[in-house]
């Protein structure tokens, strides 16, 4: 789950992170009096959970009253990257002198915690890495004693720092390894970190992703996933404990595991666009799927169906239960096919052609997709 | 043989009196797989399908002899009952735990290091030597004995691509699930070693899916010491970017991670890429 930055912000500062003073508002008024509270110039920032804010207009500088309320009304009532933006932060304008990156994240292939450190602060660390490769300085980090000091001083080292500046970047990376290890994070970068024109080290924008499998370690943090998603469907999908992931075409895709609910995408998509990726996970129950079926029914401009189940850890006679219950409540003529294998293979596909569902006969996913494209043959 | 489990692979059942654990016991069984003893604390001395509990696995590795473990414990729990197994020496484990914290999974992994454990997971459907044994939840019905090896990090999508292998008649030496964690503890690299040096293993499919940089590590080890032909399909040529598709590891994170660049990289290390899971059947037919 990524974290807002003005959330993030303050889990910095309870960590000894310095940010910029700064105050949250939801109008362009409201904007105006934090700004003249706080003191100008200001910058007003979107807050959304996108990336590319600066490319999309979301970040900008105001010097008077009058500025901050025309910046803000114009960034409160755009969208960024297709997404609303409900509030934005005001924030102290820092003079600054000098940019740095720093960040912690998870090296999936080693399995260890991987700090980062980048004298080119305020653009995208992959952006370095590929032009200034010699100006990203990397650590992986033996978990079990985590990373010392000295360590964090060599970094700073090797990226050409002395002195106070030296000190001060490894203290912070320190404080960083430490705030990711803390709050279970993903990743969390500082970009930029800098140093002001007075010798102060703030952060100016807060990256923090915290892994969704310990939220329930980190009551502390008092955020909910659903505060954290945009899109109304795919709300509801984490609600009911299944992944559903918004998609432009015509085709809903209901399957009970993820690489499944991928490769069925694909193969749709030699045909089709899909509507939607639905991935039930393995605690598969007739409600789930009548619920299941609910929500992908609600996407405007579906045309068709297509749903593929294996019965491993899933019941999958439970699964066509649930269906065949939502579409005798709802009766629909939209074609719906099914392909279903596993345990209790036999029960399911009797169960689901009692609801007028067409059972894909083949073991192939491709084979439904053939199918689904007869059927909407004829219904031109 | 297979690689790391056979029909004699004595097996415990950690988790057993878990609801999961329960019913998938009785469906391993069914398969005949050779589980030996179950392990949920404070549940010592009772019987889950007259397989004997144990409150440690400490207890059940000296009572019963273990070679294999399946983990079937709540998330919180897996690092310290994986931990137990690794300490008592059980040589193959298994975490089907889905949901595992990322942090718990750096720290087990940190404790397998210089150690000879085959630890496979988290999110993971298991192992299963088709004919002889599974650990894991998949369902027995779709595999069939044969000489192909297949790893993939998506449980459902290994099922898919072995309902297929097997309906041209091709059967599976072993199928190995690594599970669609950011972390995982085995990767596709260690397995395909161990598929290459498997006398009863001709051919391996690689089932990959967007996310992470497992699909790239393992065709720099086609290129340069696979002995043996392999098919790879990547899952999600059509996943959107910054999208977790329902695996917590499946996510395109601006270049990075695409089904692109792992169908290239696979590519050019020499292996035949499906572009849908039904063409992985010719593929492989096309090297026997």
């Amino acid at each position: 789950m990524w974290l807002y930055e003005y959330e993030g912000s303050a889990l910095f500062r309870d960590e000894g992170i310095l940010v910029p003073d700064y105050a949250l508002a939801t109008s362009a008024e409201e904007a105006r009096r934090k700004a003249e509270e706080l003191g100008l110039p200001v910058v007003i920032k979107a807050q959304v959970l996108t990336g590319g804010r600066w490319l999309a207009g979301g970040v900008q500088f105001a010097r008077s009253a009058d500025e901050v309320e025309e910046v803000s009304r114009r960034i409160l009532n755009s969208s960024i990257r297709g997404l609303p933006v409900p509030r934005v932060m005001v924030a102290q304008k820092v003079e600054v002198e000098r940019e740095f990156y720093l960040g912690v994240t998870v090296d999936g292939y080693s399995g260890m915690p991987v700090v980062i450190l980048s004298t080119e602060g305020g653009v995208s660390i992959e952006v370095t890495a590929r032009d200034h490769p010699e100006r990203v300085i990397s650590r992986q980090v033996d978990i079990i004693t985590g990373l010392q000091p000295s360590e964090a001083e060599q970094m700073a080292q090797q990226a050409g720092l002395e002195g106070e500046e030296l000190r001060q970047v490894a203290r912070l990376l320190h404080t960083l390894y430490r705030f990711f290890r803390k709050y279970d994070a993903l990743i969390v970068e500082i970009n930029p970190l800098v140093r002001s024109r007075q010798g102060t080290y703030f952060a100016l924008d807060a990256k923090v992703e915290i892994d969704d499998s310990s939220l329930y370690r980190h009551p502390e943090l008092k955020v909910t996933m659903e505060e954290h998603i945009s899109h109304p469907l795919e709300r509801k999908g984490h609600q009911l404990g299944v992944t559903y992931v918004d998609l432009d075409g015509e085709i809903g895709i209901i399957a009970s595991g993820a690489g499944l609910g991928m490769a069925t995408m694909d193969a749709v998509s030699r045909c089709f666009r899909p509507a939607n990726f639905l991935e039930t996970g393995g605690a598969i129950s007739a409600d789930l799927l009548y619920q299941v079926m609910e929500l992908v029914m609600q996407k405007q401009g579906l045309k068709a169906i297509f749903i593929n189940l294996y019965g491993g850890i899933n019941p999958i006679e439970e699964a066509a239960r649930g269906i065949v219950r939502y579409l005798k409540e709802h009766p629909t003529t939209m074609p719906i096919v099914a392909k279903a294998l596993g345990n209790r293979q036999e029960e399911t596909w009797k169960i689901l052609e009692s609801g007028g569902i067409r059972v894909v006969s083949g073991v192939a996913t491709e084979s439904g997709v053939e199918l689904l494209a007869r059927l909407l043959e004829k219904d031109r | 043989m297979s690689i790391l489990l056979n029909r004699d692979t004595r097996v415990l059942v950690q988790g057993i009196t878990g609801r999961a654990g329960r019913a998938q016991t009785r469906w391993m069984l069914d398969y005949g797989t050779n589980i030996v003893a179950g392990v949920t604390p404070g549940r010592g001395g009772e019987e889950v399908e007259g397989i004997p509990v144990y409150d440690t696995v400490a207890r059940a590795v000296s009572e019963r002899g273990v070679e294999a473990a399946v983990i079937f414990v709540p998330p919180p729990a897996v690092k310290d009952a994986a931990l137990q197994a690794i300490e008592s020496g059980v040589r193959v484990i298994a975490v089907v735990t889905e949901h595992m914290p990322v942090h718990d999974a750096m720290l087990l992994k940190a404790h397998t290091v210089g150690r000879k454990v085959w630890l496979v997971g988290p999110t993971s459907p298991g192992i299963i030597t088709p004919g002889q044994a599974k650990i894991g939840i998949m369902p027995g019905n779709v595999f069939t004995p044969g000489r192909i090896g297949v790893i993939s990090r998506s449980g459902t999508l290994s099922y898919e691509i072995s309902v297929n292998l097997t309906a041209a008649g091709l059967g599976q030496s072993t199928v190995v699930g690594i599970g669609g964690d950011p972390v995982v503890f085995t990767g596709m690299v260690e397995l395909l070693e161990l598929f290459s040096n498997d006398p009863d293993t001709d051919a391996v499919v690689v089932v990959g899916e967007v996310g992470g940089v497992q699909e790239e590590q393992a065709a720099g080890f086609i290129a340069q010491r696979m002995t043996k032909p392999v098919v790879a399909y990547i899952a999600g040529q059509n996943a959107p970017q910054g999208k977790r598709m329902g695996h917590a590891g499946a996510i395109v994170r601006g270049d990075a991670g695409s089904a692109e660049s792992k169908m290239t990289a696979l590519r050019e290390a020499g292996a035949e890429i499906a572009r849908y899971p039904l063409e992985v059947v010719s593929l492989v037919t096309k090297h026997l």
